[in-house]
């Protein structure tokens, strides 16, 4: 048959014309960000206002999204952490703010700004932040004991088989180096084998199951009694369940930032500082932390939110710690280092 | 004959692309230490003598072959009654018990052990036996499908031959049926024991953050840890892991053959 042939030849040939035209017919941004990280009516509402199509994609960790840039993939707005930035304004794989369209930096607030990677934030703009900290079931532990045991709960034998553990290495060694007074940004050898052993320790004397955001619903339904988590998650997990209350350990603890960057191979930087003005609009601000739980890197928005009659008014978790002398940021650490630090954590958690 | 060589050409240069080109760049980055741009290749065995030296990356590799051994030897005792089971019925019903059989296989992985993992968390097992079951149950089609089909190739005669000249009903099975489908049980290990040493998937989801297989090594060296170059080496490791296990069974093959 061939005239069915032809058609098909045909509708082919017509499909492969009109697929790119459909897709050249607006502007187009990439955006790269963390998963469950936005109010997605943002996005639309930023597509209609200036007619542009977003494509947004998602990763679930900073050297997810490193490995992707490198491998050659374009973005126009990327949102990594503290520690990643540094490390991309190092190699030069970012470009500078048009600080003439991004003009609305005014209202950031007090526990983001003057930030050691970028001070002037020549090449990015806080999104969200964090801290680290433990969430525990107010039933099971009193709050003045956890307070006085800080990260040294996870050492107690009597919370045994009760305890998450957020499995992710760097923030296991940071309180391991924070329980025993070092800096979380430590290359000393000793201070990293006296971490390791703490987390032997650990491991040993609790048990805890290794998980990482299933914890989110898992504390909120109350399944255990004790779990490292983002603060950020915790907000979510203490406005679901009102047994649970959150600690910021007096050892200090991590404070992690997101920030939006454009990298230096960004198709359409125009538009790129065009989106992240409009991220930085507090009603956009206000969106998205009121969304994902956490903090807003705009101090309007962290003031309405934690509040009187404010969505998080009354949760711990929601407003970080600022300004703690003992809370530090993470440094880009070596590759040798990091992949230390990868051997160690897996000893612990096979309970070598 | 010149004409039809040509023809391979474009499978040639797909070949070229993406098995031979990523090979060489695993190799050498596995030779290799961190920090080393390819235009400085320094060889070095770090890699390996880390792998070998370390009692907890072996422990690794051999809970790995442990897991797919096990998962391999279920998938046999289970997939053959059942293949067995299959090919006694009308010809209409095997269609339809291979249809259902492989039904599953449309769904996603990811999906299907997702939903393992929503039935598994009300029971309080050890992780090594939540990863066993999730790989028996994914597995187990492409061993059953296998078996099925070298027994339904089986001559019926033969079997009635058998009858006649005096065998009971488990002296044919011995004699005749299994031997004849020796050659769909290796294809049928081929196809279970390769995934399921290299699954890591299954592991991760299914076992949680303390039960780590080879293939989650290489996830954790890739990705957390940013150690190409170790990553890669313990990629090396299980690649030639697979190609022995690979001329094992084909020698069982030839051998089943020569039978």
């Amino acid at each position: 048959m061939p005239s069915l042939k032809k058609l098909a030849a045909l509708f082919i040939a017509l499909s492969l014309f009109t697929l790119p035209a459909l897709s050249l017919a607006d502007e187009i941004l990439n955006v790269y960000n963390w998963g469950e990280y936005i109010d997605k009516q943002v996005i639309t509402n930023f597509e209609k206002e200036y007619g542009v199509r977003v494509n947004y994609s998602l990763f679930s960790s900073n050297e997810e999204m490193y490995t992707k840039l490198l491998s050659g993939a374009s973005y126009d707005v990327l949102v990594p952490s503290d520690y990643m930035i540094e490390r991309l304004i190092k190699e030069d794989k970012l470009q500078p703010l048009d600080r003439s369209v991004v003009d609305n930096l005014d209202n950031l607030a007090s526990g983001v700004q003057n930030l050691d990677y970028d001070p002037d934030n020549t090449y990015s703009v806080p999104y969200l932040w964090q801290t680290v900290g433990i969430v525990y079931d107010k039933t099971r532990i009193d709050p003045e004991d956890i307070e006085a045991q800080g990260y040294a709960a996870f050492l107690n034998p009597d919370y045994k088989g009760h305890v998450y553990m957020y499995d992710s290495e760097r923030d296991a060694f940071m309180i391991a180096l924070k329980n025993l007074g070092y800096s979380a940004n430590t290359d000393k050898d000793e201070e990293l084998q006296a971490a390791y052993e703490w987390l032997r320790e650990m491991d040993k004397a609790i048990r805890p199951s290794y998980v990482t955001d299933e914890v989110i619903d898992s504390m909120a339904n109350g399944e255990k009694w004790m779990a490292l988590v983002y603060s950020g998650d915790a907000a979510y997990i203490l406005s679901e369940n009102e047994d649970m209350g959150y600690l910021a350990p007096k050892e200090g603890t991590n404070i992690a930032i997101d920030a939006m960057v454009i990298p230096a191979n960004a198709s359409n930087p125009e538009l790129a500082n065009k989106f992240i003005r409009y991220i930085l609009e507090y009603e956009n601000s206000l969106m998205i932390s009121e969304e994902v739980g956490y903090a807003s890197a705009n101090q309007q928005v962290l003031d309405e939110l934690s509040g009187e009659g404010g969505t998080y008014e009354g949760n711990e978790a929601y407003l970080p710690r600022a300004g703690y002398e003992l809370d530090e940021m993470y440094h880009d650490i070596p590759e040798s280092l990091r992949s230390q630090y990868s051997s160690m954590w897996i000893k612990v958690k096979l309970h070598e | 004959m010149k004409s039809f060589f040509r023809m391979s050409y474009p499978y040639i240069l797909w070949i070229g692309i993406f098995i031979v080109a990523p090979m060489i760049m695993i190799l050498l980055y596995a030779f290799s230490v961190p920090g080393n741009s390819v235009l400085t290749f320094q060889f070095t065995l770090d890699n390996f003598t880390k792998f070998f030296g370390d009692p907890t990356f072996m422990r690794v590799l051999f809970t790995s072959l442990r897991i797919a051994f096990l998962t391999t030897v279920f998938c046999i005792l289970i997939g053959y009654p059942a293949a067995l089971f299959i090919s006694n019925l009308s010809e209409k019903r095997q269609t339809m018990m291979v249809l259902l059989l492989t039904l599953p296989m449309w769904i996603n992985m990811l999906l299907k052990t997702y939903a393992w993992r929503g039935i598994l968390m009300n029971f309080d097992l050890e992780s090594e036996v939540k990863v066993f079951i999730g790989m028996v149950y994914d597995f187990l089609p492409y061993m059953i499908i296998q078996i099925h089909t070298s027994i339904s190739k089986m001559d019926r005669e033969l079997l009635t031959a058998a009858y006649d000249l005096g065998a009971n009903k488990w002296k044919t099975f011995l004699k005749v049926t299994l031997p004849l489908s020796v050659p769909g049980i290796i294809s049928g290990i081929t196809l279970v024991f390769l995934p399921a040493v290299s699954s890591f998937v299954i592991p991760k989801l299914l076992g949680g953050g303390d039960y780590v297989l080879i293939g989650n090594l290489i996830e954790i060296y890739f990705l957390n840890a940013g150690d190409w170059n170790f990553g890669s080496a313990i990629s090396l490791i299980m690649a030639l892991i697979i190609i022995a296990s690979m001329w094992a069974t084909k020698k069982l093959d030839r051998n089943a053959d020569k039978d």
